[in-house]
């Protein structure tokens, strides 16, 4: 908004600069007039169409402008008349000053100011005007005409930096306001998943409790059955157990992040083939990407693990390392002698190859530590990322 | 003894240290305060004892059969990891923490390490464990030992205790010390924060 008001005021100005150019008809120099005009309007011009950002070069071209617009002024008006009538420069050169007040705040806005006003001198000079002799009232134009500079661009930065201050308030709340939204929305997901989840575990346990007595009722029970029921009861452990876990509680979960335990926990709890520990130094909040590709690179680990180590049991454990972070799948399986050219030779790496190209994407490495009768280690390391960690 | 609200789950628990023949069961308690009192009465070696209790809180319970009778032994058995009750609960004194889903044999193994002085770090509470040390890292607690960090990662990723042995060409028993310690340092380090926090409100009162 403050922005196009300066927009408006300078073609507004540069209306006045032309009216008087076109009217005043006594003029000197009328070459340099005319230049100048044509100047000041490529550059409203460019500023209307290219809407660029107050960077220094910017800020710096404007003042030049409003510096030269003061000292044309006296050199094209007729000799001695700068003081008396009003300024071929126009408003013009305050937009420079207000610009820099608008982004640069008050000082910013004082110090073009007082750029201005030392060029209001120099043009007074160039129009001839012995300052030496002057009499008081012209001195005292003259420091009116550079404390209005100095105003106007220690007021807009005033205003500008306040009203930076109110956006940035604004912007805070409303952020909050979708921080506890958002909350809500997943508290309410967590209750109707928890109703679905306490519904089934209920009826499991109706069953379990109904079959029981039956079995018990019926004598010698037939293994296959006890299995089902204990397959029934585990599987309803296992949903309950993942609902828990989803989200820890008491810690907020950070704004796009996932919680890397909280993901192995639920991967953990899902695999029924082998019996997976898991172990973590915190809740490791990573960005939610992040925690998908690790996780799945774990998922393919695991996977690994159940069709080829024979193992009867594995590890899995987190934890943070100089801000990134290292996941390392463990079991006590046969093992083997790891080397990559030749398993690749043999074409038996393509599982080991997919987990190492999801942790490279995240700019990690992978290890794989084993020796035959002595189980497997993979070390997926993946490195904190620069802008999750600068704030 | 055992200490658990759900009657159904203590009779398991009873049924299966019982069947193996190495445990005997002397007590058992369905709630925190009950704990503390049979703990006074029954005088077992070792208390097996969930967290989540009505009247007392299970944390409460074994800070209070520790402050009691110092050489009985504290297993937590608990079903969920909720991990600020785990760390506290290792901090005031138990020796170890095994989840509900554990197998019987699991159980049984556990609580008899245990009752012989083994602490039964699973792989889920040496991580928690080293996670809280490198928080603690910085302040003035006592800091975990290059030795003593390297077996807790160990225990972390699975290892058992024999394993590490053999690969940092350890004893087993030197390996148990090594957790004990890191244990006892745990303990003294909530020590410190209460002392700390009593310093801090006599300071505030003159």
């Amino acid at each position: 908004m403050l922005s196009l008001g300066i927009l408006a005021f300078r073609w507004v100005s540069l209306a006045w600069i032309v009216v008087l150019a076109l009217t005043a008809g006594s003029l000197r120099r009328p070459a340099l007039a005319a230049a100048t005009v044509a100047v000041v309007a490529v550059w409203t011009g460019w500023l209307t169409v290219a809407r660029p950002r107050p960077t220094w070069p910017v800020l710096a071209g404007d003042l030049a402008l409003g510096v030269a617009l003061n000292l044309v002024a006296g050199l094209v008006m007729p000799a001695g008349t700068v003081g008396e009538r009003p300024y071929f420069a126009g408003g013009y050169p305050v937009a420079a000053a207000v610009t820099w007040g608008a982004a640069r705040g008050v000082g910013g806005g004082v110090v073009a100011g007082l750029v201005l006003g030392a060029s209001l001198v120099a043009g007074q000079l160039a129009n001839g005007i012995d300052l030496a002799s002057s009499e008081p009232a012209v001195l005292l134009d003259l420091a009116g005409g550079t404390l209005n500079f100095v105003l106007a661009g220690g007021a807009v930065g005033l205003v500008a930096r306040l009203l930076e201050r109110s956006a940035g308030q604004l912007r805070r709340a409303t952020e909050e306001t979708i921080r506890a939204r958002e909350r809500a929305a997943r508290l309410a997901e967590r209750e109707s998943l928890a109703r679905q989840i306490h519904d089934s575990v209920l009826q499991a346990l109706a069953l379990v409790h109904k079959r029981g007595r039956e079995l018990a009722a019926d004598g010698p029970v037939p293994p296959g059955q006890v299995a089902g029921l204990a397959e029934m009861a585990a599987g309803q452990e296992r949903a309950l157990r993942s609902l828990i876990l989803r989200e820890p509680e008491g810690e907020p979960t950070p704004a796009g992040a996932a919680s890397l335990r909280a993901a192995l926990e639920s991967l953990a709890t899902a695999e029924r083939l082998l019996p997976v520990t898991v172990g973590a130094t915190g809740a490791l909040w990573l960005p939610a990407g992040h925690v998908e590709e690790l996780t799945a690179a774990v998922r393919q680990a695991l996977d690994n693990v159940v069709e080829h180590a024979g193992a009867t049991r594995a590890a899995v454990f987190a934890e943070e390392d100089a801000g990134g972070v290292v996941v390392t799948v463990r079991d006590d399986g046969r093992g083997f002698s790891y080397d990559e050219r030749r398993l690749l030779a043999e074409g038996k790496i393509g599982l080991a190859k997919s987990i190492k190209g999801r942790v490279e994407q995240l700019g990690g490495t992978m290890a794989v530590t084993s020796r035959p009768g002595a189980g497997t280690e993979v070390e997926l390391r993946v490195p904190a990322r620069k802008d999750q960690r600068d704030h | 003894m055992v200490v658990d609200d759900h009657p159904v789950w203590r009779d398991g628990v009873r049924t299966d240290l019982e069947a193996s023949g190495r445990v005997e069961v002397v007590a058992e308690a369905a709630d925190g305060g009950e704990a503390i009192e049979r703990a006074r009465e029954a005088m077992p070696e070792l208390v097996l004892m969930d967290l989540n209790l009505p009247t007392v809180p299970g944390v409460e319970a074994i800070r209070r059969i520790v402050e009691e009778s110092p050489h009985v032994k504290v297993l937590v058995l608990s079903a969920s990891a909720e991990e600020a009750d785990v760390l506290e609960a290792v901090k005031v004194g138990a020796s170890g923490y095994l989840l509900k889903s554990a197998t019987a044999a699991e159980l049984v193994d556990a609580v008899v390490r245990v009752r012989a002085g083994e602490p039964a770090f699973s792989p889920s509470l040496a991580a928690l464990v080293l996670g809280e040390f490198r928080r603690m890292s910085g302040t003035s607690e006592p800091g975990l030992t290059a030795r003593e960090t390297e077996v807790l990662r160990l225990v972390a990723k699975g290892y058992t205790y024999k394993e590490i042995a053999d690969q940092l060409f350890l004893s087993t028993k030197t390996v148990q010390n090594h957790v004990q310690n890191i244990l006892t340092k745990l303990q003294l380090s909530r020590r410190y924060e209460l002392m700390r926090y009593a310093i801090r409100r006599g300071l505030d009162r003159t």
